[in-house]
């Protein structure tokens, strides 16, 4: 009851003041909400639309005539936050972000593209600039892009287009379309071809179509082709979706802040800075979950219901030269009861002797695998045997026989669960080079196979075992069927497993099965490292913290870290940290089954400024929940 | 197509730490010969494979392996289509990183016209500017040489720490004759004992900014007349 009304005092109290949140649309599922902008103020324009989460606000807002001015001299309200957020559903996609006005003027030299429209809302004005939209009230402001689906323009389009008697938009069947149509040069605005080949050029003259058969606008010129159609509606709709949001907003005063408890609740705490993110909205809007949704909606429901509750809140907390990440997974409690019995389990000491002292980057991640089965089996069984469907009554037989069939001791005994990972920075790795040789008298040229050294990240990866005797029937297995798989006394190498060059070691020993590229760990602390491991105080705090723990030493780790052997999301993750250095720490508290928390530090040297550690951090952040 | 050519072609050579590549011309008296042309990444092989390994790098496509092969078979299987060109023979060693390309030529204006007919073929027609550039010429007496086609456009698509990645790589032109070699241009060519065969190696980083460096001409000694 005391929280109850404790609540309903911050509400009040947030109503009472018009802060940029209460402009939050209820639509959005991911929200960053930055309180102390003062840190911000030294940021440019440019520097700050260099970051990914400001890619959805399109950078063109921001053009030419915004070079070398500050977030200070944009007429923005430091004491007010500044929001970012993302949501998708079914139809659209909107992203955007509010804060508070302290001089209009001033804003409008930065959003000088920007021209009135008409505002049906009393208060509220209202302006456009292509697809973006900034709406003010108040002194606070509403910065959204909302794109609808392709599907959903598609599917107007197409209606309207037949409903008119139209035929067949494109001139060619889908069954001669040729893939190297696409390629590159087909759109290469560049492209200043002359085409001196004489049997290339009489092709084209013979056939002087272009390769699409583009729709062709109709004799009466105010008749719409189809790609001048599909504008239309894509901008129809997008005035549709915008009136309904704004409506949302403005009309019925709906917004996140008033329509989730939890996102208010959060907003209080005395930090710099909010994460929100909605994962049983993510779960709703996962466009994969349609099949379900159609063929087997009580199902559906079903899993629906596992998801409520579902959310990630965090809080950042800037210190002198430190900043907090604090996370808050919550969920409901069937799902809470699986992860607390997965995360039952105890910290599998075996593993800290393979962590080296000094290591750059390492994690600990224990859980118990069997507990969890059971547990889900639990769960899920029921919902899964309650759905009257052929398909799915047939999964769930071969489930229950695998459950009655499979020895599960053996199972769970081979992959308990825990495991653990280090990087040890670039090492030389030795390899084998083909060379070139001269012959002295003829400079005729030989082959021959030499070694070589190449740069490689070193990584380790290790699973707890109890049955060590299963990899071993796999790996005597495997040798035979290749000489590439050797054993020796206390390790089994496979010979150029790593990217065709690179040996991949494998020790099976300590209830420990480990993958390594680290020569020295294999052929010299197959037993760990003995008194080089994690000193005690590490080791006494892993066994403490929950089922993860975590340590990254910026500099030691990412700065050497070669990126270009990441896919492309991973590296922008990679060099969005790159250049500072400092250390990162993260472990989770003991999960219960409606919440497990996550505390992350990361402690930075130098003279950075702390704002720019934290846009960075929340850039980190923005890529990771993309 | 242009591009995918290029990437296909020289993405190993773009990004690759240690790269080895040698051109070895044979001329006879009558102008015939044989052109071989070999690229060696199997000093980088974890590097080249972890960029085979992406989709793309820097916003552009990355080729797989196949897809090289694919090409670089293409190109051959032109080349034997052209006048004056036979025993056209591409070996793609994708274990080991290894091109070897070889052709038997009439003469060398044939090859340098069935040469920039086949890259025209792979790039659909499109001119490409570097594919003017005459890079050898042989009139019985004098060989004059360069780079072979299209190497040179490497150098505007490479970035400074690509460049660095070349400082460890070597670029050998050789070139063999019937008859013994009276000089060469460059000091520091190389002749065999019997000077019936040049060898000029230079750095590819040196080699990316200043061109020159492979440039050479070797003046042959007269026929004897039996």
């Amino acid at each position: 009851m005391k929280n109850s009304i404790l609540l309903v005092l911050i509400l009040t109290n947030l109503t009472l003041f018009a802060q940029s949140e209460q402009l939050i649309p209820q639509n959005a599922v991911t929200v960053f909400s930055i309180n102390n902008l003062n840190l911000l103020q030294k940021i440019s324009m440019d520097e700050l639309v260099k970051y990914d989460f400001m890619e959805e606000v399109h950078q063109e807002l921001f053009d030419g005539s915004t070079s070398e001015k500050t977030l200070k001299d944009a007429g923005i309200d430091f004491n007010q936050r500044l929001n970012v957020f993302y949501g998708k559903s079914d139809n659209y996609e909107l992203s955007g972000f509010t804060f508070g006005v302290k001089n209009s003027t001033s804003l409008f030299e930065v959003f000088d593209d920007f021209t009135e429209i008409y505002s049906k809302y009393n208060g509220v004005k209202q302006y456009g600039s292509f697809f973006n939209n900034l709406i003010i009230k108040d002194n606070t402001a509403l910065l959204i892009r909302i794109e609808p689906s392709t599907e959903s323009i598609d599917a107007q389009t197409d209606s309207i287009w037949y409903a008119r008697g139209n035929e067949y938009p494109f001139g060619w069947g889908l069954e001669e379309f040729d893939e190297e149509i696409f390629d590159e040069e087909l759109f290469d605005e560049s492209d200043t071809t002359n085409y001196e080949n004489e049997e290339f050029s009489n092709e084209l003259e013979e056939n002087p179509a272009p390769i699409f058969d583009y729709p062709e606008a109709n004799e009466d010129p105010n008749e719409k082709n189809y790609f001048e159609l599909r504008d239309s509606v894509q901008l129809e709709l997008q005035q549709a979706l915008l009136a309904e949001l704004l409506d949302d907003l403005f009309m019925k005063n709906n917004n996140l802040l008033k329509n989730d408890p939890r996102f208010a609740e959060q907003l209080t705490h005395p930090c710099e800075g909010t994460f929100y993110l909605d994962n049983s909205r993510s779960f709703e809007q996962a466009n994969g979950l349609w099949y379900f949704q159609t063929v087997m909606p009580s199902l559906y429901r079903d899993i629906k219901e596992l998801y409520t509750g579902n959310i990630i809140l965090g809080d950042l907390i800037l210190k002198d030269k430190s900043i907090d990440f604090l996370v808050e997974a919550r969920y409901g409690e069937k799902l809470g009861s699986v992860y607390q019995e997965m995360n039952d389990s105890k910290f599998d000491k075996n593993i800290a002797k393979y962590i080296q002292k000094g290591s750059s980057a390492y994690f600990t991640y224990n859980v118990n695998m069997r507990k969890a089965y059971e547990k889900a089996y639990e769960v899920v069984m029921p919902i899964l045997s309650s759905e009257k469907n052929a398909d799915l009554a047939m999964n769930v037989l071969t489930l229950e026989l695998l459950n009655e069939l499979v020895n599960k001791d053996a199972l769970f005994d081979t992959y308990k669960g825990s495991m653990f990972g280090t990087f040890n920075g670039i090492k030389k790795i030795k390899t084998k080079k083909i060379d070139f040789y001269y012959d002295e008298e003829t400079f005729e040229y030989g082959e021959r196979e030499t070694d070589a050294v190449e740069d490689m990240p070193i990584f380790t990866l290790g699973f707890s075992i109890e049955r060590d005797d299963i990899p071993e029937i796999i790996l005597k297995n495997l040798s035979r069927l290749t000489s590439k798989f050797e054993k020796h006394d206390n390790y089994w190498v496979f010979q150029n497993a790593i990217l065709d060059a690179a040996p991949l070691y494998m020790i099976n020993k300590n209830d420990l099965f480990i993958f390594t590229n680290d020569e020295d760990l294999a052929i010299n602390h197959s037993d760990g490292y003995g008194a080089e491991q994690l000193p005690k105080k590490i080791r006494r705090q892993i066994k403490k913290s929950g089922f993860m723990n975590g340590y990254l030493d910026i500099s030691g780790a990412l700065n050497r870290f070669p990126s270009d052997l990441l896919d492309e999301r991973r590296s922008e993750m990679i060099n969005s940290l790159k250049g500072k250095s400092g250390k990162m720490y993260l472990k989770s508290t003991k999960t219960t089954n409606k919440s497990t928390n996550f505390i992350m530090n990361y402690e930075f040297r130098g003279e950075e400024n702390s704002g720019e550690h934290l846009l960075d951090l929340i850039n980190t952040l923005y890529i990771f929940s993309k | 197509m242009k591009k995918l050519i290029l990437f296909s072609t020289l993405l190993l050579l773009l990004l690759s730490s240690c790269i080895e590549l040698i051109d070895d011309l044979t001329i006879h008296n009558d102008g015939s010969g044989t052109f071989k042309y070999i690229l060696n990444l199997s000093a980088s092989k974890i590097k080249v494979n972890s960029i085979l390994a992406l989709d793309s790098i820097d916003g552009k496509k990355v080729p797989s392996l196949n897809e090289i092969t694919e090409k670089l078979n293409s190109f051959a299987l032109n080349l034997k289509t052209q006048p004056g060109i036979t025993n056209v023979s591409m070996l793609i060693k994708e274990e080991d990183l290894i091109v070897k390309f070889s052709c038997d030529f009439a003469s060398i204006n044939e090859l340098h016209n069935a040469l920039k007919a086949s890259i025209l073929f792979m790039n659909n027609g499109k001119e490409i500017k570097e594919l003017n550039q005459n890079w050898l010429s042989w009139d019985g007496k004098i060989l004059k040489r360069n780079i072979p086609l299209l190497s040179l456009t490497i150098s505007e698509e490479l970035k400074e720490t690509e460049l660095d990645l070349l400082k460890t790589g070597s670029y050998t032109s050789i070139n063999h004759f019937d008859r013994p070699i009276d000089h060469a241009e460059k000091p520091e060519t190389k002749l065999n004992p019997s000077k019936t065969a040049s060898m000029l190696k230079v750095n590819t980083f040196d080699l990316q900014n200043n061109y020159s460096l492979i440039e050479n001409a070797i003046y042959l000694t007269p026929i004897k007349n039996k």
